[in-house]
């Protein structure tokens, strides 16, 4: 459905009770309430302009605007614009952190930390070291690398800057000042595509980063805008590889579905897939009441990441023992989601569909033991094999193994990280679980951060924005 | 069966069912749905939990009814991988807790497949329909012999008040779609037969094979051993095979369907199926060169559900009324579903969905936990609805249809509540919007849906 058709149907009362959520286009802000959206989980209406495709899309014949800025002066500009996220009295991202509130189903204070918290990625000493672990030579993205191979054949390497769609995640706004800062350093050329959870904090960002300096090639390197994904009137139209080298986009299902479409030739897709993350406890856990203290609460720390909407918290927990020691994991365990969950003021109520499946089960009282109840105040589920819905809202699925050997099976290509306990069993089992699909392992309780550059989805992802280019120079005399 | 429940469900025989008012049943069907949860309280467990979470011990209002409502996913709450390891004694304990009659766990546990399973439960008294959900998984609903009665009646009572046809074994019925073969529907199947099909010649039967429980799970299971990564290659190849096998029969079904509907164009025809089959076979009948003015003038039509996601002309109803030679008024459409025993008949005049007093209607907001304001007009939220006929589990269901209704009187007459003919899924007015970086296994796994 187009923007235009979108409007027709509103009502002048939806317009004014709608969160105006503006775009962004190549350094300018466009202010605007042409059209009305319905944000995804809560239903809320937001108001955007009107989509101008011409707006948002650099012509070829015209090189990025980023190119021959130095990456020290871009990493320069991304620190000044982390310290001024950081600075209280910006109303940019003060006013975002409103309007996010009501269309985003995590809770303000834990939104408040994302945002503010993913300033700290924009820090000089971390964005060198993810160019270092990303490119052999980062040289190659500020100049043509001269190189010569064995049969004395000369030539010169850029890592060109590229043009990147980023179709943002809802789930996770700290996503947005990770794009922003990835795509400025391999000097792209940027449009995001916000979700309708979070049509805001791409912006807020980057009008900040317009007041450090208006005319910035950084700031004219960007646009961010929403149109409904999926929506073939603007992804037809955009979508071609004469507009774009490369759509990075997140998630799964639908919304990878829609843009596989447009794959093709001169247009490929950079995915970071949806995962699934697991725990793994030892049979060592049990060692004394103190260690199976410890085990509980460093596995409801990843339970609890970002209150469970991340890809990296925890959602299944294999543990290695009998059916009542697993219990008295899990009795813990429970108590330590309860008090997480307390302390972030979250007791999202349960969908109907999981809600139902949590109370069949507790229903079922031979095979399944439930802690809590599906209210949204943390529930931990006890089976001998991983239920088949997929925990969310601080629901934990802790699964009953004689073996971890066993759990092995219960890792698949959805897998992203593994939390583990006992630490000094993991490399015993990493290379199975690479096998099996597993992307990361992890010390239980430290599934969130992760060594600066990593590799992130099986892949370095700044290595495969860049449109890497050859400048052949003939052979040496 | 109660005395509250026995008075509204006898009404089925009654001519003027549909012209009672609502306020006037009010008082009567709270006191049905009282007596029907005072009984069942104890014996449905999933009710039991469900009253003694809310905290209610008995039905005063329609407030509390609906805290008592299963939503229609209840009925694929069991995990599906009891079904890829044969696990009957599960499964059939699961089936227990939505159950009147305690399920005979032990006489079904040693089946050999699903199909054997359902036909044990069968023998035990215990019928079980399956429905295929858009998500893949299958409903299990289960029901009693006297459910099964209870649909022979009510299924051709609302077809002769829907369709004004009165029944007289006089027609050839041709079946337009494969069925599933379930319990509910081979008992609304007899009974169409028995009051219509004319006994100098034979029912039509779309010649594709019955879609049986075990057919339609046999998907399910391929999808999750994809899932889990033990799907060999050449266990997806085979069922590939079967797939464009299946899909073969379907396509060629079409067109004997259509010569042999034509063939019998003489004579008094009753086509039944679902949109979009009977356009197909509309428009291979046309190609054969044939239309309207070769059928029989007092040709019916009986069509189930909606369009079920297909993508059809605007005036595919049109064309296949046109193509049949059916008159308006000879033109039955009904909305139900398989959580309900009882339909909702479209009336001719004011094309509208009517409630039978036996089947007390709750309009909930969205979410479905919430009871709407009654409101003078039409007003729309999400059906769910309470059928005081249901025997074998509760009647108690929130579907997952967005409906609009009105208490008042329609354009027919009828002063019961009655449903605009403008029915659509939740799921399906959800947009695809949804991203994010968290997900489960089940984007990884192409084609097999």
């Amino acid at each position: 459905m187009s923007s235009a058709i979108d409007l027709k149907k509103v009502a002048a009362s939806d317009v004014s009770a709608a969160v105006s959520a503006p775009f962004f286009a190549r350094g300018e802000v466009i202010e605007g309430t042409d059209a009305v959206h319905r944000s995804r989980d809560l239903g809320v209406n937001f108001a955007t302009p009107k989509l101008e495709l011409n707006r948002i899309v650099h012509p070829r014949i015209e090189v990025p605007p980023l190119l021959n800025v130095p990456l020290a002066e871009i990493i320069d500009f991304l620190v000044e614009t982390g310290q001024r996220i950081a600075d209280p009295n910006n109303t940019f991202v003060q006013s975002c952190i409103d309007r996010m509130c009501a269309t985003h189903i995590l809770p303000r204070g834990v939104l408040e930390n994302q945002v503010k918290g993913a300033a700290a990625y924009l820090d000089k000493r971390l964005l060198n070291a993810v160019v270092e672990q990303n490119f052999a030579d980062p040289k190659a993205l500020d100049e043509w690398v001269p190189h010569q191979d064995y049969t004395g054949r000369r030539s010169f390497v850029r890592a060109f800057a590229p043009r990147l769609v980023h179709v943002l995640p809802g789930n996770s706004p700290g996503v947005a000042v990770k794009s922003i800062a990835q795509g400025a350093m391999v000097k792209a050329i940027n449009l995001f595509k916000m979700s309708s959870s979070d049509p805001f904090t791409t912006v807020a960002i980057l009008r900040t980063m317009a007041d450090v300096d208006p005319n910035h090639p950084i700031v004219k390197s960007m646009s961010a805008v929403y149109w409904r994904g999926g929506d073939d009137s603007v992804e037809q139209v955009l979508y071609r590889p004469q507009y774009f080298d490369k759509i990075v986009a997140w998630g799964g299902g639908d919304a990878i579905n829609n843009v596989i479409k447009y794959l093709g030739p001169g247009l490929q897709l950079v995915s970071f897939d949806p995962k699934t993350s697991i725990s793994m406890v030892g049979k060592q856990a049990f060692a004394s009441d103190e260690t199976l203290d410890v085990a509980a609460d460093l596995a409801s720390a990843d339970v609890m990441i970002l209150n469970q909407e991340a890809c990296v918290a925890s959602r299944f927990i294999y543990v290695e023992g009998g059916q009542p020691q697993v219990d008295r994991f899990c009795e813990r365990l429970h108590k330590r989601i309860v008090e997480r969950a307390a302390a972030s003021g979250d007791a999202r109520p349960f969908d109907m569909e999981l809600r139902e499946q949590i109370e069949t089960l507790m229903m079922m009282e031979d095979d399944y033991r439930v802690w809590g109840r599906a209210d949204g105040r943390g529930c931990v589920i006890r089976s001998d094999e991983p239920v088949e819905f997929h925990p969310i809202n601080k629901t934990a699925n802790v699964v009953c193994v004689p073996s971890l050997d066993e759990a092995v099976r219960y890792v698949n290509v959805a897998t992203q990280t593994v939390g583990f306990y006992p630490f000094d069993r993991m490399t015993e089992f990493r290379d199975r679980l690479a096998s099996g699909g597993a992307q990361r392992i992890v010390q239980l309780g430290e599934a969130g951060p992760s060594t600066i550059g990593n590799p992130h989805d099986a892949m370095y992802p700044l290595h495969r924005f860049v449109h890497w280019m050859a400048h052949e120079d003939g052979c040496v005399p | 069966m109660g005395e509250a429940v026995e008075r509204l469900t006898r009404l089925v025989e009654a001519e003027d069912r549909y012209d009672i008012p609502f306020a006037d049943l009010r008082d009567a069907q709270i006191g049905a749905m009282s007596e029907r949860f005072l009984d069942r309280k104890g014996k449905i467990k999933l009710v039991g939990h469900r009253a003694q979470e809310a905290g209610i011990g008995e039905v005063r209002s329609h407030e509390d009814v609906v805290k008592l409502l299963l939503p229609h996913t209840a009925y694929k709450s069991y995990p599906e991988n009891w079904l890829v390891q044969s696990r009957w004694d599960r499964l059939s304990k699961w089936l227990d807790t939505v159950s009147t009659e305690r399920v005979t766990v032990d006489k079904v546990s040693d089946a050999v497949d699903v199909d054997d399973w359902i036909g044990k439960l069968a023998d035990n008294g215990f019928f079980v329909s399956c429905s295929s959900g858009t998500t893949g998984k299958s409903a299990m609903l289960v029901a009693s012999r006297r459910d099964m009665d209870w649909c022979r009646q009510e299924a051709v009572a609302a077809y002769s008040w829907g369709s004004g046809v009165k029944p007289a074994r006089d027609r050839r019925i041709f079946g337009m779609a494969a069925v599933a073969h379930v319990a509910r529907n081979l008992a609304t199947g007899e009974a169409y037969t028995a009051a219509m099909q004319d006994p100098d010649s034979e029912r039509f039967a779309y010649p594709v094979p019955p879609i049986t429980v075990g057919g339609l799970t046999q998907m399910v299971v391929l999808r999750k051993a994809i899932a889990d990564g033990t799907a060999k290659p050449e266990d997806i190849a085979a069922f590939e095979k079967i797939s464009a096998a299946r899909q073969k029969a379907v396509d060629e079904a079409v067109g004997i369907a259509a010569r042999a509907v034509v063939e019998a164009r003489h004579g008094k025809i009753h086509v039944t199926g679902l949109w979009a089959g009977l356009y197909n076979v509309a428009k291979a009948v046309r190609e054969l060169g044939y239309s309207a003015e070769d059928f029989h003038p007092e040709n019916s039509i009986y069509v189930g559900g909606g369009l079920k996601r297909a993508k059809l002309p605007d005036d595919y109803r049109e064309f296949v009324y046109e193509t049949f030679n059916i008159r308006p008024e000879r033109s039955y459409q009904n909305y139900s579903m398989q959580e309900l025993h009882s339909g909702m008949p479209r009336c001719q005049t004011g094309g509208r969905y009517h409630v039978p007093p036996w089947v007390v209607p709750l309009i909930l907001n969205k979410a479905g936990d919430d009871l709407l304001p009654m409101t003078d007009g039409e007003y729309e939220g999400r059906a769910a609805f309470f059928d005081l006929s249901l025997d074998g589990r509760w009647g108690g269901v929130i579907s997952g249809d967005k409906i609009s209704i009105d208490f008042g009187p329609c354009a027919c007459g009828s002063k019961g509540p009655s449903i605009r003919d403008d029915i659509v899924r939740y799921a399906d007015l959800e947009g695809d919007d949804k991203i994010g970086c968290a997900g489960t296994v089940d984007a990884y796994v192409r084609g097999v849906a």
